[in-house]
């Protein structure tokens, strides 16, 4: 009986399931390749054997140099052969097999063949094989044919050597930057990607010639562009330029901005995305400027590609961190985006929301994270806490749902980077925002009751020794504590046992009922647990007198940055003398310029050191008073942030700190020697105060010796007339007596030379009388203050190019109030914005401020202010610093 | 510069790779990186639909095509936008090799093909051409149509 006839099936790969490399092996590979030397090639056996040799290379395999050198000998043969097809295939594997220098010769002479052959394809792969595996002294050699190839009529040939060019400057920027003239003729070409690879080089090779940039850019962006990517690329340069330059025209826009615009309207979604981000990222971009770019990125939230989606989400993410009111017309199109099936989108949607959110959507808001939430990565999580995080303290008084949230996810499943953001963010509003330590301490202890991580504990447990005992009833934690010391590891139960003797020493009513817990813990298994619960038990029982030093270091927080103690801990070599923690430097080094602008630090959580020089009044205060100069100065009222007094990178780095007392002012000078060959001397700032005629100088306490890279102090004190505001400019000079150190022996000569080096001016401001201290209910402070306090006047802002929000800056920082319920933001386009300040004025007076303002169509701003303060000469005060200001 | 493209199987193995500018001690981490991206979110994508991530300043956009993931890694000039017309030329001339969305086996039929038109599409981290008829002609050394 017949068969049937079974059609043969070219798609049968449907259903076949071995590959064509099945059990592919080097060896036997290398061995094929012998039919290279064929003196009858077969071209299609021989492209069968290389197709191999690229498996084996992608597939990690390596060839020894013996090996690779007999391939790239055989594959050279394979020249003779006139297959299209396997010519090429021989272009990829020279490339692939990246011969060494000596071998190359080999093949120099047949690909220069190449290059002068008269098919197109042959020059244009040559070209790009040749300048793969060439070096500098070949490149001269095929200099000329480079160049004709830039401008060959054929693009192939032309983009082969533009793109060769581009490599190739990173390696001999001399000879490719010949070529100017020639690339500059390619960027005329009429082929669309020859345009694009000579815009390219073109702009790398003259790179650092602003003058040139910018011509480049202004003939482009008035003549024709013909590819997207390449009008792409325009856009970048043009943005760079806008930066470079600076300034505004005449008629007070911005040069290039038209064109910018105009690319909004381009066909290709890929030059439209360009245009907006370049507007986004224009230096103080206007909100005239940046709203048909926000419209765009808008339209591109609701595309079907997700790429598209994607680009604009991160783009207005980017956005909300500067103009979060410019981007709040596009919270519909956002929330929809929070159920998107990509993650990544669906993270920088939330994201954004929050930053642009306003009190009343929070509630809405955290209903529609909590749900998707869990489907997602730790990661994400990460980015969605931390924003959270910065949302509850714009609003404080929402503290109560964003605690909650936080406290729900950290009860659900995760790992550890996560768990430590959430408990860190935690932290941070705990120390931010006084109404949510109760709750939030609670969280924590009832986080720890199930916490798998050691680290994570004995954090907590180290955070709640120093907050626990400060609020209205320490008692309440010491269970949660107490259980630590008997389910957990030894670790753990170590730090329990100092929490609990912190609870002891700071709260006498609980001294007692620590002492029996702590007595339990003298026959826990473990050493350091025992040690701990002597130590303690000894110390607080009174049993061993100790000084105030010691108690400080057992019981008080640690003031002294951890690095500098490890470091000093690592300098002191045992004698006689006993290690004296009071030795150890408070100040942090500061870091180098360009990482202190890194963007993105996150405010770092419990245990880890402070991220700058000690910022809080407490610390200073602590330092200065252990100053017997300053020991008569009464309490410290404000420590303003460091100013640096130098530019970055100079020989001497210096920041002055102002101190400011109820009749004093102390400037505290933070000096850094960057010169390893050189040890400073009695370093000393002279401070001119000519300009400053209420202030004079009492004290000036010189630094004895300024090493090398370790930062030192020098302080200079003037009394001032109590309780005002005084204001002043000082001119600052540093002297010190130079010596110079031998970079061998790290010794220093006897002899030194006084030198002197001008600093910048200092300038005490209205603003650094007043803290910034925010209110949780702004309302609800203002109505309880008396309103016979307050004090109301108008003024005129005069016309203010930038719109309201400059204007609105402006006064925030004349006053240096906090802001409250995030109305520092001004929404773009606004004609009026009430903001609202509150803060201490010195003396310890309660001030609150409502700026209410207005803008007409000639950019004119009037201002109405009002004050309510616990002392109407303050409030008189606050109007006549606005006033002068 | 675009940094990576990388095609893998169905059960995440590398089929072709290719990394430019990126130190060899940190290309295994990119593999596994990747192919873990696409194990946790290709499936059920449609093909040559673009999914996107970025980590840190770099860009990922992949796809599926077939039985075969493909990546592009960029950075800089090359962001999500400029990486999906990489992937769109790669996907187009993937797919004239192989006749459609190619299975595993077909995909190895035509492997030096696709290296071939991968070598004319980036080249060392520079796109270089975008349309597939053009690459389709290139990869048999035949000069452009519009020439």
């Amino acid at each position: 009986m017949a068969q049937p006839l079974v059609k043969k099936d070219d798609d049968r790969d449907d259903e076949a399931d071995y590959s064509p490399f099945m059990g592919i092996e080097k060896g036997a590979v290398l061995q094929e390749a012998r039919v290279f030397n064929d003196p009858q090639l077969d071209a299609r056996r021989c492209s069968q054997v290389i197709t191999k040799l690229l498996y084996l290379l992608n597939q990690g395999e390596t060839f020894t140099k013996v090996e690779a050198t007999e391939v790239f000998f055989s594959v050279t043969k394979l020249f003779q052969s006139r297959d299209l097809g396997l010519r090429r295939m021989v272009y990829l594997i020279i490339k692939e097999l990246s011969p060494s220098a000596d071998e190359v010769i080999i093949v120099t002479s047949s690909l220069m063949k190449d290059m002068n052959s008269k098919t197109d394809m042959y020059r244009a792969n040559a070209i790009r094989v040749l300048c793969r595996i060439t070096d500098g002294t070949l490149l001269t050699q095929i200099e000329r044919y480079l160049k004709q190839a830039i401008v060959d009529k054929n693009p192939v040939v032309a983009s082969a050597a533009l793109v060769s060019g581009i490599h190739l400057l990173q390696t001999n920027p001399e000879i490719v930057k010949r070529w100017s003239n020639e690339v500059q003729e390619a960027v005329q070409s009429r082929a669309a990607l020859v345009q694009f690879h000579a815009l390219a080089l073109l702009h790398q090779i003259r790179q650092n010639d602003r003058l040139a940039v910018s011509k480049l850019v202004t003939s482009l962006t008035r003549g024709s562009v013909r590819s997207p990517l390449a009008q792409c690329l325009l856009i970048r340069y043009t943005s760079q330029v806008i930066r470079e330059s600076g300034n505004t025209t005449q008629s007070g826009d911005r040069p290039f901005y038209d064109f910018l615009e105009s690319c909004l309207r381009h066909k290709s979604e890929m030059v439209i995305f360009e245009a907006a981000k370049a507007i986004t990222d224009l230096n103080g971009v206007t909100s005239r400027e940046l709203t048909p770019a926000i419209t765009v990125l808008q339209l591109f939230l609701s595309s079907s590609k997700p790429v598209l989606r994607f680009a604009a989400v991160r783009t207005l993410n980017k956005v909300a961190m500067t103009h979060p009111m410019a981007v709040t017309n596009c919270n519909i199109d956002m929330e929809s985006l929070i159920s998107d099936q990509n993650r990544s989108i669906a993270t920088l949607a939330i994201t954004t929301l929050l930053k642009t959110g306003n009190e009343s959507s929070v509630d809405r808001l955290m209903k529609q994270i909590t749900n998707f939430m869990s489907d997602i990565a730790d990661e994400f999580k990460i980015v969605v806490v931390e924003a959270i995080r910065s949302l509850c303290l714009k609003f404080p008084l929402k503290y109560r749902s964003l605690m909650n949230f936080l406290s729900n996810i950290l009860r659900e499943e995760g790992g550890f980077d996560y768990k430590k953001a959430i408990v860190d963010s935690i932290v941070i509003l705990i120390r931010d925002i006084p109404d949510a330590k109760e709750s939030g301490l609670l969280h924590l202890c009832e986080f720890i009751e199930d916490c798998e991580f050691t680290y994570l504990s004995t954090q907590i447990l180290h955070f709640l020794g120093i907050e626990g005992p400060k609020t209205v009833d320490p008692s309440k934690y010491i269970r949660y504590i107490y259980n630590r010391v008997h389910l957990e590891n030894a670790t753990v139960r170590a730090s329990a046992v100092s929490t609990l003797a912190k609870f002891g020493a700071s709260v006498d009513g609980l001294k007692p009922r620590i002492f029996v817990l702590l007595r339990r813990c003298l026959f826990d298994s473990d050493d350091e647990v025992r040690d701990r619960a002597t130590l303690y038990l000894n110390t607080l029982g009174g049993d061993i007198e100790i000084d105030n030093d010691v108690s400080d270091f057992l019981f008080g927080s640690l003031d002294i940055p951890l690095v500098n103690l490890e470091t000093s801990l690592k300098k002191y070599e045992p004698s006689d003398k006993a290690f004296d923690i009071n030795l150890v430097p408070r100040e942090v080094k500061s870091q180098p310029l360009a990482e202190k602008k890194a963007p993105g630090k996150k405010p770092t959580g419990l245990g880890a050191p402070p991220s700058g020089p000690p910022s809080t009044v407490d610390s200073y205060e602590r330092q200065l008073l252990s100053i017997p100069e300053f020991a008569n100065f009464g309490k410290l009222f404000k420590s303003s942030a460091p100013v640096e007094l130098t530019e970055a990178e100079t020989e001497y780095a210096v920041n002055v700190v102002k101190h400011i007392f109820d009749t004093h002012v102390v400037f505290q000078y933070t000096c850094t020697n960057t010169i390893p060959e050189q040890l400073l001397e009695d370093v000393i700032v002279i401070v001119d105060a000519s300009e400053a005629e209420e202030f004079s100088q009492v004290i000036s306490k010189p630094l004895r010796s300024l090493p090398y890279d370790s930062p030192g102090q020098t302080f200079v004190a003037f009394e001032k007339p109590e309780g005002l505001p005084t204001t002043g400019k000082f001119s600052n000079i540093l002297k010190f007596i130079v010596k110079e150190v031998d970079p061998t022996s790290g010794e220093a000569e006897d002899d030194g030379v006084e030198d002197e080096y001008q600093l910048e001016d200092l300038e005490v401001v209205a603003a650094d009388y007043i803290l910034k201290v925010g209110v949780s209910n702004f309302r609800n402070a203002w109505e309880s203050m008396d309103p016979d306090s307050e004090r109301v006047d108008e003024y005129g802002l005069g016309q203010r190019g930038e719109g309201l929000s400059e204007a609105v800056n402006t006064v925030i920082n004349i006053l240096g109030m906090q802001p409250c319920e995030g109305t520092e933001a001004v929404p773009p386009n606004s004609r009026s914005h009430t903001c609202l300040l509150s803060g201490v004025f010195i003396g310890g007076v309660k001030v609150l401020v409502r700026l209410s303002f207005g803008i007409d169509s000639t950019k004119d701003v009037a201002m109405k202010l009002a004050v309510r303060s616990d002392d109407v000469n303050v409030s008189d005060a606050i109007h006549e610093i606005v006033a002068s200001g | 510069m675009i940094l990576a493209v990388l095609f893998a199987n169905a059960e995440g193995n590398i089929l072709i790779k290719r990394f430019h500018g990126v130190p060899a001690e940190e290309r295994l981490h990119w593999r596994s990186f990747l192919v873990k991206l696409g194990a946790d979110n290709l499936k059920g994508v449609k093909n040559e639909e673009l999914l996107v991530a970025c980590h840190k300043s770099v860009y990922i956009v992949y796809t599926i095509l077939g039985d075969v993931s493909i990546y592009v890694v960029g950075k800089d000039a090359y962001d999500e936008l400029a990486l999906s017309e990489v992937i769109f030329t790669i996907t187009s001339a993937v797919k004239d090799v192989c006749g459609k969305p190619p299975t595993e086996r077909r995909f190895l039929d035509k492997y030096g093909r696709i290296c071939l038109c991968l070598d004319e599409i980036v080249w060392k981290g520079y796109l270089e051409n975008t349309e597939k008829d053009r690459i389709k002609r290139l990869i048999r050394l035949k000069p452009p149509t519009e020439f």
